[in-house]
């Protein structure tokens, strides 16, 4: 079986969000860019299930610019068997998204795509279930536990109530959610022999996918900054303050 | 009350004058001792400790070898609270323990002989930011972290680091000369203190050097204050200068064959990439911290390991840290290594490092804290090694540290059926033989703990004679009458 993994170029969790004064995006020069959490965790299980001989070959795939390249040697030097680059200059929505994953299931054929249960960048949600609509296959999303056997993948999800566990027919899309798996470090010696593992190249312009853009972004702004508390003598300041807001 | 009023009031000392009173021949502390009441009296709004819970608490630091006894614990909420109480304490011949985060390993901050601690926890403000000097004043309780917080929030850094950020304050850290594990790229604690106000051991109150960047002006008090260990005076204030934050960096966790290995793929690295840390450890180190949580990044065992830290703000930068990787490699320096992707993977490569004292203090063990120059460490580790294979033949020695800089902890695990009291005194012998060692490669019995209560008897290692007598000389000018930390860098005041 091949699997398809998702592997999406975010500026790092713990980078501390600063917007662009002119109020066009947010600062990504001079910051911290890592692999989407979620993708790791993608990756991670999709190399654990090539590990114990559940699939044969794990593809890492990248939508960005030219240089997406280094991110995705990343993948490759934490296991991945090959990488496919579709360059697009321009950031893809969701939509956009799923359907260039939908192109590339029609040629790769894969058992499985795992993707990240969204992106910590836009924190859109929507990509695993447009594209498992689009391929018209079962989806999983939001998976802590994947078992895969008999052509079938028995997922945990975590939902409001809890976990459940569902059955999706493969193929299938499952989306990852934190607690699925700690991804592993790389070691620098496979970062070395990554040098020689393959990347397919695809313009995103040849893949005959329209990039609609149905969300519209007018500007971006930092949350308002909460205001200061204010401090009560005793309980009786406090019920006469929150009256006054109309608290209580 | 004019009695008290003499004593609050007086800003000089007449030390003939006064009931004096020897310290350690406290009786049992309560609220009701005169000197108390006294100071109560002329303070009424200092905050005072006298429970046993407080005492216990504030008069101990990280060591755990003295038996706290404070007369009591004084929290003063400003500088003229800590000058009135140093004339208190000058009058009645009271001794002080100034206090921060007591996150200290040389026992600087024990309180074991009826001291008054003066804590300095109540002092937390960060008080103003001057973007045009680049410097941020704080007081002296401010904790290391919340000036990092600080320094972040107006787009600068302060860069002296360390895993008790979330602790120890910046009067410790200026009282011991901190150092840390930046301290390859930033230097100690003492490089970034641009001014301090002091209140002296004798009751004055001094501006060192305003924040000037230049002060060619006779002796510089404001460096002799920096590491005197709360023996010549109590810092009430500080002029921190910051410095732009560094380029995007990378993190990588090594694994080396052996010994001889650390030091040749320092000067490797050190050559090729813009190093901001540089720092090992030992397998028996690893063991605990992973025990303590930690999340193993190396599978396979290794008997070194070394987490550094370097700028890679562009592609190019990262392609030579992977090429100097692989020559390391080529020659067998390194065995194996990985390299973090993401912050939170550099947070947890160097969990593995930072977590070590953590995660051994339930051993309470006893600590060396040594250092040598850079190029006499592979010397010098060689002895070091062949003497603690000999000296504990039963004790689990478990050693790391700041390498690049010269600087190795050593914490002796106390076997098994060896009681305490003998524990110690074989590490007090093999300490000796250390410090002959030390003295031998012109090194230091302490590198940025501090003496304290636990390496005095050694300070004779690493400082002559002459320098300390002219030590004790500097003591007297500033605390004629012996009142702050006595015990304390030398055993007889
Ligand atoms: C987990 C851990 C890791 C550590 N790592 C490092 C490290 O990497 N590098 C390093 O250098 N140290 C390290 N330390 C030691 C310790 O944190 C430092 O020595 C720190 O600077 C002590 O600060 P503190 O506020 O806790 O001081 P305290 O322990 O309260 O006091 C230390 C000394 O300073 C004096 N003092 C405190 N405040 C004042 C003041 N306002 N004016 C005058 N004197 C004062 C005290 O009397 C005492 O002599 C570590 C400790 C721990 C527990
Ligand atoms: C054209 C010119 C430009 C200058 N520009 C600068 C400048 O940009 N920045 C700057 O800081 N200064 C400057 N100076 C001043 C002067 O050059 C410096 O102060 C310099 O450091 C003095 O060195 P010196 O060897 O001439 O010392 P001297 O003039 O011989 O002595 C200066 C002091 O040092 C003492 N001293 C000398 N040698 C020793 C020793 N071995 N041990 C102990 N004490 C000693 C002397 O007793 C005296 O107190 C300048 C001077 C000139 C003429």
């Amino acid at each position: 079986m091949k699997i398809l993994v998702g592997y999406k170029r975010v500026v790092d969790y713990n980078v501390r969000i600063q917007v662009k004064p002119d109020g066009t995006g947010v600062v990504t020069d001079g910051v911290k860019l890592s692999a989407n959490p979620f993708d790791d965790i993608a990756l991670e299980e999709a190399l654990r299930l090539r590990e114990k001989g559940v699939a044969e070959e794990v593809v890492v795939v990248g939508i960005g610019p030219a240089d997406l390249t280094a991110h995705l040697r990343n993948g490759l030097a934490m296991g991945a068997n090959r990488a496919i680059h579709v360059v697009a200059a321009d950031a893809v929505q969701p939509l956009t998204a799923a359907r260039v994953f939908l192109k590339l299931v029609e040629k790769e054929q894969p058992g499985l795509v795992i993707l990240g249960k969204q992106a910590i960048d836009d924190d859109a949600n929507q990509t695993g279930q447009m594209l498992a609509a689009l391929w018209d296959r079962p989806q999983a999303t939001f998976a802590s536990k994947v078992d895969i056997a008999g052509g079938k993948a028995t997922v945990t999800r975590e939902v409001d109530a809890g976990l459940e566990v569902i059955e999706a027919e493969l193929p299938a899309v499952i989306t990852t959610d934190l607690r699925l798996n700690e991804p592993r470090f790389i070691k620098l010696p496979d970062i070395m022999k990554a040098k020689s593992k393959p990347i397919d190249t695809i313009e995103f312009g040849s893949l005959g996918v329209e990039a609609h853009d149905h969300l519209k972004t007018t500007h971006y702004a930092a949350p308002a900054k909460r205001s200061k508390g204010v401090m009560v003598k005793d309980a009786a300041e406090l019920v006469a303050a929150l009256k006054q807001k109309g608290l209580l | 009350m004019p009695e008290s009023e003499t004593i609050c009031g007086t800003a000089t000392l007449d030390a003939a004058r006064g009931g004096w009173q020897a310290v350690g021949m406290i009786p049992e502390p309560s609220m009701s001792d005169p000197r108390l009441t006294e100071l109560s009296g002329c303070l009424p709004g200092l905050r005072l400790l006298t429970a046993s819970a407080d005492l216990e608490h504030y008069g101990r630091d990280w060591t755990r070898r003295w038996t706290p006894a404070p007369l009591a614990v004084a929290l003063p909420a400003s500088t003229e609270e800590v000058l009135a109480i140093m004339r208190w304490a000058n009058e009645r011949r009271v001794a002080i323990v100034p206090s921060g985060g007591r996150t200290g390993l040389s026992g600087g901050a024990v309180a074991a002989n009826g001291e008054l601690v003066l804590s300095l926890e109540r002092m937390n403000r960060v008080l103003g930011f001057d973007a045009v000097d680049r410097t941020l004043s704080v007081q002296p309780g401010v904790i290391l972290q919340h000036v990092h917080e600080a320094a972040h929030g107006h787009g600068l850094v302060y860069p002296v680091d360390f895993a008790a950020r979330g602790s120890c304050s910046i009067g410790g850290n200026i009282a011991t000369n901190a150092g840390g594990i930046r301290v390859i790229r930033y230097g100690n604690t003492r490089e970034w203190i641009a001014g301090l106000k002091v209140v002296t051991g004798h009751g004055e109150l001094l501006e060192l050097n305003r924040g000037l960047i230049k002060n060619s002006s006779g002796y510089d008090f404001r460096q002799l204050m920096v590491g005197s260990e709360g023996t010549l005076g109590i810092v009430v204030e500080a002029t921190l200068r910051l410095t732009d934050p560094p380029p995007p960096s990378q993190v990588m966790l090594l694994a080396l064959p052996d010994m001889d290995a650390l030091m040749q793929v320092f000067a490797l690295f050190r050559t090729r990439l813009p190093l901001q840390a540089f720092e090992f450890f030992t397998d028996h180190a690893l063991r605990h911290v992973l025990a303590h949580g930690a999340q193993r990044a190396i599978a396979g065992d290794h008997p070194y390991y070394v987490v550094t830290e370097f700028d890679a703000a562009d592609e190019r930068q990262q392609e030579a840290a992977l090429a100097a990787f692989e020559q390391a490699l080529e020659r067998g320096w390194v065995s194996d290594g990985v390299i973090a992707q993401s912050e939170a993977q550099a947070a947890a490569l160097w969990r593995l490092r930072e977590g070590i004292t953590e995660s051994l203090a339930p051993w309470r063990p006893y600590k060396n804290d040594v250092s040598v120059r850079i190029s006499a460490v592979p010397a010098f580790l060689h002895e070091m090694q062949a003497l603690l294979a000999r000296e504990y033949p039963r004790a689990e020695v478990v050693w790391f540290g700041h390498i690049g800089d010269g600087n190795l902890h050593i914490n002796v695990l106390r076997p098994d059926g060896l009681a305490e009291d003998a524990f110690i005194a074989q590490c007090e012998h093999v300490t000796a033989l250390l410090a002959a060692t030390l003295q031998r490669h012109g090194g230091s019995i302490s590198a940025e703990h501090g003496i304290g209560l636990v390496k005095r008897a050694y300070l004779d290692s690493t400082r002559s004679a002459a320098e300390i007598a002219l030590m004790r000389g500097v003591r007297k000018v500033f605390d004629p009458n012996g009142i702050l930390n006595p015990g304390k860098l030398f055993a007889d005041g």
